[in-house]
């Protein structure tokens, strides 16, 4: 006989795995420390690539002057304005990938605890008798 | 609005019958739609600018998820661009790698915006974006939308900067370079343009959240208000030459396509209302109940009459209209049907023989109200 609430919850369960769920496992299986470490290093290495970009191009819309010029401006200072402008922007994009991958993981987490809670009331529809799905494995 | 509505269900019914189908034709048509528009608008390697292509990639896009529209169309914007100078590709590359390493991570849930904001902004009715944004998706789509705005400028300053490119020629590669940065540095339009739709986005999207009647509504014509308000606030700092009858028709066709937004996303009957209040033992709850507007939509249901029962083998088929056409019966859609009567297309039916099964024949052929 078909138990239609549990199918009902069956059906939320699988949409909710296919959809939003299969990112918030992926989340949820880091500590929250070092999903952060990992975005923010991500976003170290983006900022760094997306910064040489950039200053390539800078480089090169002025490159006759800035060749010309190479040999009189003191390196040292252009050096170090060079890395504080990285040092900036690198930053401050890790600043905003740790603020958003906080909000993130915080909300995965509210929203992997509703799913655990939804299996835990399958598994008492099924009165006990099979252990309910765990999600995928990972480091815990 | 009963019409409008059982004309709402039938198009859900048939989404969710022929998704499989409808999905592939979709995709399908925007990337033939978004490519045929950049061939018509850069169109510098003729190669390209051949239906042949079009079609095959467009098939290809149909089957593949939806970012490779946005990859494709990317290496056809960067094609066009190589065939007019090889300094404007690199910009081009330059420009979408930092989009997509700085920006583009963050949001790629709504990375059909970074393709549809250049597609509407071609064709000139780039309001509805900002609004359709607000309505339904999340403040971050502010990052997808600018992007998008982005990539419009890119490509109109390549377009504005052609006959001049091709002036230069292959020596001036440096000039090129600084033609094309300077046409996207310092555009203010592009400036205010983003500044005025990342604005909107959020307005459109904290008022369509709060708790008041029509909210989706006041969210809509605020938002286009703001909308023409920044862009003549910034035309006005900046000179930067912007319609003002050009952005006042623009925002009310974005407010009639809001509309329809609404319509099939947040049919509500706010006269409906209910506030209820309750408690238990940690809270107090005051709720505010808004039904949806519903109808459900007429259904055919075929069903089999066994009453010749000489003839061997002959079939016969017989309808019975379902569902109510009532004005104002909302919200019963799903409490008509008895539980268990799933029909999923709105259409059922049964063709049987009439040689066997002839059990129950008198009681069976009672149930119908239609011949046919």
């Amino acid at each position: 006989m078909l138990n239609e609430e549990r199918v009902i919850l069956m059906t939320h369960m699988a949409s909710y795995e296919n959809g939003e769920g299969k990112k918030n496992v992926k989340i949820g299986n880091y500590f929250r420390s070092d999903y952060i470490s990992v975005q923010v290093l991500k976003s170290v290495i983006c900022g760094t690539i997306a910064f040489g970009i950039v200053f390539a191009l800078y480089v090169f819309y002025d490159f006759e002057n800035f060749m010309a010029d190479l040999y009189k401006i003191d390196l040292i200072t252009f050096a170090k304005n060079v890395l504080i402008y990285y040092g900036v922007t690198v930053a401050g994009y890790s600043l905003l990938t740790y603020v958003i991958c906080t909000y993130r993981y915080a909300k995965a987490k509210d929203s992997l605890k509703c799913y655990y809670h939804n299996l835990k009331k399958l598994s008492s529809l099924y009165g006990g008798e099979n252990t309910p799905k765990k999600p995928a494995g990972g480091r815990k | 609005m009963t019409g409008l509505l059982e004309v709402k269900e039938k198009l859900k019914m048939l989404y969710s019958r022929y998704e499989a189908f409808i999905l592939p034709v979709m995709k399908f048509l925007l990337a033939f739609v978004v490519l045929n528009t950049l061939n018509g608008k850069m169109g510098y390697m003729t190669r390209l600018d051949n239906i042949a292509i079009v079609l095959i990639v467009s098939l290809m896009c149909s089957f593949l998820p939806t970012g490779c529209i946005i990859l494709f169309s990317a290496l056809f914007s960067l094609l066009h661009m190589y065939a007019l100078s090889m300094e404007v590709a690199l910009v081009g590359v330059c420009l979408y790698l930092v989009l997509f390493l700085l920006f583009f991570r963050f949001s790629p849930k709504d990375s059909l915006l970074v393709l549809l904001t250049p597609l509407f902004c071609a064709m000139k009715i780039p309001y509805v974006i900002p609004l359709a944004a607000g309505l339904l998706c999340a403040p971050t789509a502010i990052v997808s939308v600018s992007c998008g705005v982005v990539v419009h400028y890119l490509i109109q300053t390549v377009v504005a900067s052609g006959p001049a490119v091709k002036t230069l020629g292959d020596d001036g590669a440096t000039a090129k370079l600084r033609l094309i940065i300077d046409g996207i540095v310092g555009n203010k339009e592009m400036m205010v343009v983003i500044a005025s739709f990342a604005i909107t986005i959020l307005v459109v999207y904290l008022i369509r959240r709060m708790s008041i009647d029509y909210a989706w509504t006041i969210a809509m014509v605020s938002g286009a208000m703001i909308n023409v308000v920044i862009l003549l606030i910034g035309d006005l700092i900046y000179d930067i030459n912007i319609s003002v009858v050009g952005a006042l028709l623009g925002s009310i066709l974005a407010l009639l396509a809001a509309k329809v937004i609404e319509f099939f996303r947040f049919c509500v009957d706010y006269s409906r209302t209910e506030k209820v209040q309750f408690e238990d033992d940690e809270y107090y709850y005051y709720v505010k109940a808004v039904p949806k507007m519903m109808v459900a939509a007429p259904t055919k249901t075929v069903k089999r009459i066994n009453t010749q029962r000489s003839r061997g083998n002959e079939r016969s088929v017989t309808t019975e209209r379902t569902g109510s056409r009532r004005p104002g019966n909302y919200g019963t859609a799903g409490a008509q049907r008895p539980r268990g009567d799933y029909r999923s297309g709105g259409k059922s039916i049964t063709i049987g023989s009439t040689d066997s099964d002839n059990q129950n024949v008198e009681n069976r052929s009672d149930d119908y109200e239609e011949l046919f």
